[in-house]
């Protein structure tokens, strides 16, 4: 490889290649079109790569990103105070806003139980959580967990955690919306099966 | 259903080969170690994205090519149907269905469908129990593709309750987090208690059919029993108790598992006991015998394929219809006919009865070339 670029590209090149999903080819053209670029351009992204490390860190009350001790969803004045939404990981805060149906406060695991990756509950923001939800403000947690072994795990965990702090609920798997049930998948199929519920 | 073309390009000793299926029954003929069993292998890949003969994808790809890709186009009742299978030295997929790309490779199982029967197979018999769950495993996939999804899920909870079990036992402490050791153990139990029924009900589909080819071939005399015996101790007549009765017998193996620092119930431990006229088939009998039984659960799993998903799969006979006598190739031959498409391997054509090589198609395989071969009338 080192021998195809000058030094500083290959330096560029393998930079590029250590980020998720970037292969080699994707690499070479992201570094050679930065190359093209103005290079006012190219200090606007190192300033933007340098400052979102420096500045971006983790809420203090929900662990979601922040650039302050506290993040914007923690601040808004606007929003339920009596309801925790509880995912893995920030991406799953930002999925959630987006179909701006939520209007509650989120609380970030940071991971999920999985003891071959040596995570257990207390790798987790799992004490905080306890304090939260302890609050006597709080009327629901929903847990809102990807279905896979460890977000199972996760789940009923949290689960036994706080239910004697107050009411639990976990959001539902089924089919997608507009999908064709002869369309879907044996496994989301029978998973939609076993979280039927009674027409009202 | 009738793979009509196959594609190699990188894959094992095979840089670019194109092959067009023209007759129900394909011989490929050659010396060992030029890529006939390779052939087989790609097709073997295609129906249940495992190899018998290896867990890496590096050893399925070209030395020196970064990846290999399998193109097959089968025709099935239900119309033509394009399956792709790219393979990464990284252990990479992708698998492709109509050129678009699966979202999990469960979506890919169930489009061609095929038994396997190769020399190996005798370990069928003569094997630990880990051969014959693999076998197991691999007809209910075919059968039942949501079974792949289950058993991976199964060996995943297994992992973590195996992960967190040692570190239990690293750091000397049985108590360390007992409420998370019951949820893993729920789990184990809740999809564990799925495998053992899904395979207690393949084996009892699979026996009435097996029995009947094994007195057909072996002449009525011997008695053939299939006899699942599952690691978790339970009359499966009764499934509603499967669960607690599983959950129970963790707890009594709970010390034996701290100190083993592994799990020691589950269907990760199960068994099939096959008996001859009531003795264990290992201890029974000579190689003539034990070949017909393998041949007879083969056949049976032809059939109990053909009968669940409604149309004849593939046969794959690697290398062993020449170690089978004439009987036992008429029997195979009365019962394929022309209706299952069948794909042979060979290193002589001399030992073939005449018959196997009306409507076949011969093709010589050498160093990962195939040419065809004219068949001389004469040959058999």
């Amino acid at each position: 490889m080192s021998t195809v670029y000058t030094r500083p590209l290959a330096r560029l090149v393998e930079q590029l290649q250590k980020l998720p999903g970037v292969g080699p080819k994707t690499a070479q053209r992201l570094a050679l079109h930065i190359l093209k670029r103005p290079e006012s351009e190219v200090q606007a992204l190192a300033h933007a790569l340098l400052d979102a490390k420096q500045q971006v860190g983790q809420c203090s009350i929900c662990f979601h990103l922040a650039a302050e001790p506290t993040c914007e969803i923690c601040r808004a004045p606007n929003r339920d105070e009596a309801t925790l939404c509880v995912v893995a990981d920030s991406r799953d805060v930002i999925a959630l806003e987006k179909t701006r149906e939520y209007r509650g406060k989120y609380h970030v695991l940071g991971g999920l139980i999985s003891p071959m990756d040596g995570i257990g509950p207390d790798q987790l923001t799992l004490q905080a959580l306890i304090r939260r939800a302890s609050q006597p403000a709080i009327q629901e947690i929903i847990l809102a967990i990807n279905p896979s072994i460890e977000g199972e795990t996760t789940t009923l965990y949290i689960g036994q955690l706080l239910k004697p702090f107050t009411r639990v609920t976990r959001i539902a798997f089924g089919l997608p919306m507009g999908g064709d049930l002869e369309y879907a998948d044996e496994v989301t199929l029978a998973r939609a099966l076993e979280g039927r519920r009674e027409l009202d | 259903m009738y793979l009509e073309q196959l594609h190699l390009q990188n894959f094992r000793n095979y840089q670019d080969q194109f092959v067009v299926f023209g007759a129900p029954k394909t011989i490929l003929v050659g010396a060992n170690a030029q890529g006939k069993s390779n052939l087989l292998e790609a097709v073997e890949l295609l129906s249940t994205l495992r190899s018998h003969r290896t867990s890496r994808d590096r050893d399925l790809v070209l030395d020196g090519a970064p990846t290999a890709q399998i193109t097959a186009q089968l025709r099935r009742d239900s119309g033509s149907v394009d399956l792709r299978l790219a393979l990464q030295i990284s252990g990479r997929r992708t698998a492709m269905v109509h050129s678009e790309a699966v979202k999990r490779q469960l979506d890919f199982l169930g489009y061609l469908n095929a038994v396997q029967f190769s020399s190996l197979d005798l370990d069928l018999v003569r094997g630990g129990p880990g051969e014959r769950r693999t076998w197991l495993d691999g007809v209910l996939i075919q059968l039942e593709p949501l079974y792949a999804h289950l058993l991976q899920q199964y060996q995943q909870v297994l992992k973590q309750r195996n992960a967190f079990l040692k570190r239990q036992r690293s750091l000397n402490n049985p108590n360390l987090d007992p409420a998370q050791l019951v949820l893993w153990n729920q789990q184990l139990a809740t999809l564990g208690a799925r495998v053992i029924q899904r395979r207690h009900r393949m084996l009892n589909r699979l026996e009435p059919l097996a029995q009947t080819w094994h007195q057909a071939i072996s002449g009525q005399t011997e008695h053939l029993s299939l006899e699942y015996e599952p690691n978790v101790r339970h009359d499966l007549t009764q499934p509603e108790q499967l669960f607690p009765e599983f959950l129970a017998q963790m707890q009594t193996k709970a010390i034996a598992e701290y100190h083993q620092a592994t799990s020691l119930v589950g269907p990760h431990r199960d068994e099939v006991n096959l008996t001859i006229n009531q003795t264990p088939a290992r201890q029974y009998g000579s190689q003539g015998q034990q070949r017909t039984l393998v041949l007879a659960l083969k056949l049976a799993e032809l059939q109990l394929i053909e009968e669940v998903i409604g149309e004849p799969p593939l046969l794959l006979l690697d290398d062993v219809l020449a170690e089978l006598d004439l009987n036992r190739q008429n029997q195979l031959l009365d019962a394929i006919q022309d209706r299952f498409q069948t794909l042979i391997t060979t290193t002589h054509l001399g030992a073939f009865d005449a018959k196997w090589l009306q409507s076949a198609e011969v093709f010589a395989v050498e160093s990962g070339y195939l040419s065809a071969v004219a068949l001389n009338p004469s040959l058999g």
